[in-house]
């Protein structure tokens, strides 16, 4: 049995990087709960926005912030876009997986003429610092980027909630026909939707750049659990996909801790199981 | 006329479900549409509704030619929906539902008053503003289809089969709020299965059978045709 600080460490790194989980999940969220598309090249777009991050950084040195600035609403334009072609074809909840998979593959072919297949690392003079709380370490960027999703996620909550934007999301999510009866134009907040949803992998894809090493096979790397975590978390939910991204980080983490690495990738479908079986009321 | 439909061919694939009606509905007018299960009660409500396209024939509301008004643009012109089976959004609380009537800009400048009307018209709601719409009774949750569509600020409420699936004395409840509503200076089409309330709170109505506009008129002369009598009264 691993030490105290072992799992508290482990415990504390994990839940930060569950926070990539969430901010990557959110996007995702977000389009499959309330548009009943589920845009697989949203990791495709994330990595696009690592690569062009990355890209800025090392030929031009743009801080990854002011490039941010610009892959955002860049980003953004590129869901408006996608979503011009769901609307098009009039692209369903089944085809959107085939659609959006095929763009995913286009991208990582595109990223891979680009910028090789080789591994590429940004380094940046903060991609190694932490603060010390104790026995523990915390990485800064990881913090950073758990606030960023955190106020996101919040955000994007309040924003659905509070809103006649966002109440008009939800109410076309269960009632198209019916929303459009008092006057809800669904069409036109589904573009607004993509487009954050997009933002969002921009975003996602910033952090991807600092904290990752960047391959285009990575792309398809956190498939898997982010589907978990968007599943987890109730599709449409933000708060509940980023709650689930570090609760899925955490577990992952004690596992690796405990058990071994290898133990890693089954947890995540584990706990996805364990939640639906049990069927919590709170969820 | 406050509401002209002519001619109307409804229908979805290839057999209409609704030939060649012609209604009128003229301001503070309560119209029924009586008829039996099929007739295409639903379909022809929907049409004005602008749930659904009509192939043919025109639809007029307070002048404007509606052939081109795109349907999330019919709130706009003053038609509320009361749809059959309620669809409220079931996941969404009894307040968002109430606000989702009042989304458009117009009717949104007057929210609150909206809302304290319809609490006021059902005090109940007020208590379960919080609650979610799908856990509510039947009664209530008609409550709150029509306290939706009244958020509109609308010049005509559609009501399709409202007293489908409640209680008898909450189907009198439902009659009295409809008559209220009229009060209250919209008018309203109704389009109803229990024919007796029907033709009880009606200004005027229309029969419709097999897709068909069959007789219209005054609610005690149609009361006293016997095909009237022998299909709906069983007499």
């Amino acid at each position: 049995m691993p030490s105290a600080t072992l799992l508290g460490q482990a415990l504390i790194s994990g839940v930060l990087a569950g926070g990539m989980y969430g901010l990557l999940a959110l996007g995702l969220s977000l389009s499959w709960g309330l548009l009943r598309l589920v845009n697989l090249s949203h990791f495709a777009l994330a990595f696009l926005a690592a690569y062009l991050t990355y890209e800025l950084g090392t030929t031009y040195h743009v801080e990854p912030w002011w490039s941010a600035m610009l892959i955002v609403p860049a980003m953004f334009a590129i869901g408006v876009a996608q979503h011009w072609l769901f609307d098009k074809f009039k692209v369903n909840e089944l085809a959107s997986l085939l659609i959006t998979f095929s763009f995913a593959v286009v991208l990582e072919v595109a990223i891979q003429l680009y910028w090789t297949a080789d591994y590429r690392r940004f380094e940046t003079h903060y991609s190694t610092l932490s603060i010390k709380a104790g026995p523990f370490y915390i990485p800064v960027l990881e913090l950073v980027l758990c606030l960023v999703a955190g106020v996101l996620a919040w955000g994007t909550w309040l924003w659905l909630r509070r809103t006649y934007v966002g109440k008009a999301l939800r109410a076309s999510a269960e009632d198209a026909d019916i929303a459009a009866a008092y006057g809800i134009d669904h069409k036109k907040l589904a573009y607004l939707l993509s487009g954050i949803g997009a933002g969002y992998a921009g975003v996602a894809g910033t952090f991807i750049a600092l904290i990752a090493t960047l391959a285009p096979a990575q792309i398809w790397a956190w498939l898997g659990v982010v589907f978990a975590v968007v599943i987890i978390g109730r599709l449409g939910n933000p708060l509940g996909a980023l709650f689930a991204g570090m609760l899925i980080g955490a577990s992952e983490s004690l596992a690796m801790a405990v058990l071994s690495p290898a133990w890693a990738p089954v947890v995540s479908f584990s706990v996805l199981i364990a939640i639906l079986l049990w069927d919590p009321d709170w969820l | 006329m406050l509401l002209e439909a002519r001619n109307l061919h409804v229908g979805y694939g290839d057999a209409p479900a609704v030939w060649d009606a012609s209604l009128a509905v003229d301001a503070g007018e309560i119209v029924s549409v009586i008829g039996p299960n099929g007739a295409g009660k639903t379909t022809l409500i929907n049409a004005i509704a602008g749930l659904l396209r009509y192939r043919q024939g025109n639809l007029w509301f307070d002048g404007v030619d509606m052939a081109h008004v795109r349907p999330h643009d019919y709130c706009a012109h003053g038609i509320a929906l009361v749809p059959e089976g309620r669809r409220l959004f079931a996941k969404m609380s009894v307040e968002e539902n109430l606000e989702i009537g009042c989304y458009l800009p117009a009717a949104r400048a007057v929210r609150d008053q909206s809302l304290e009307r319809v609490y006021g018209l059902f005090p109940i709601l007020r208590d379960k503003r919080i609650q979610v719409a799908g856990e509510l009774s039947g009664g209530q949750q008609q409550m709150v289809a029509i306290g939706r569509a009244l958020m509109a600020r609308p010049r005509i409420v559609l009501f399709d089969e409202p007293s489908l699936g409640l209680a008898p004395t909450i189907v009198d409840d439902m009659f009295e709020i409809i008559a209220r509503v009229r009060d209250d200076g919209a008018a309203v089409l109704l389009v109803e299965q229990n024919v007796i309330k029907a033709l009880g709170v009606a200004d005027r109505a229309y029969v419709l059978e097999q897709g068909r506009i069959v007789a219209t008129g005054l609610p005690d002369d149609l009361l006293k045709q016997p095909h009237i009598r022998e299909a709906y009264l069983g007499v």
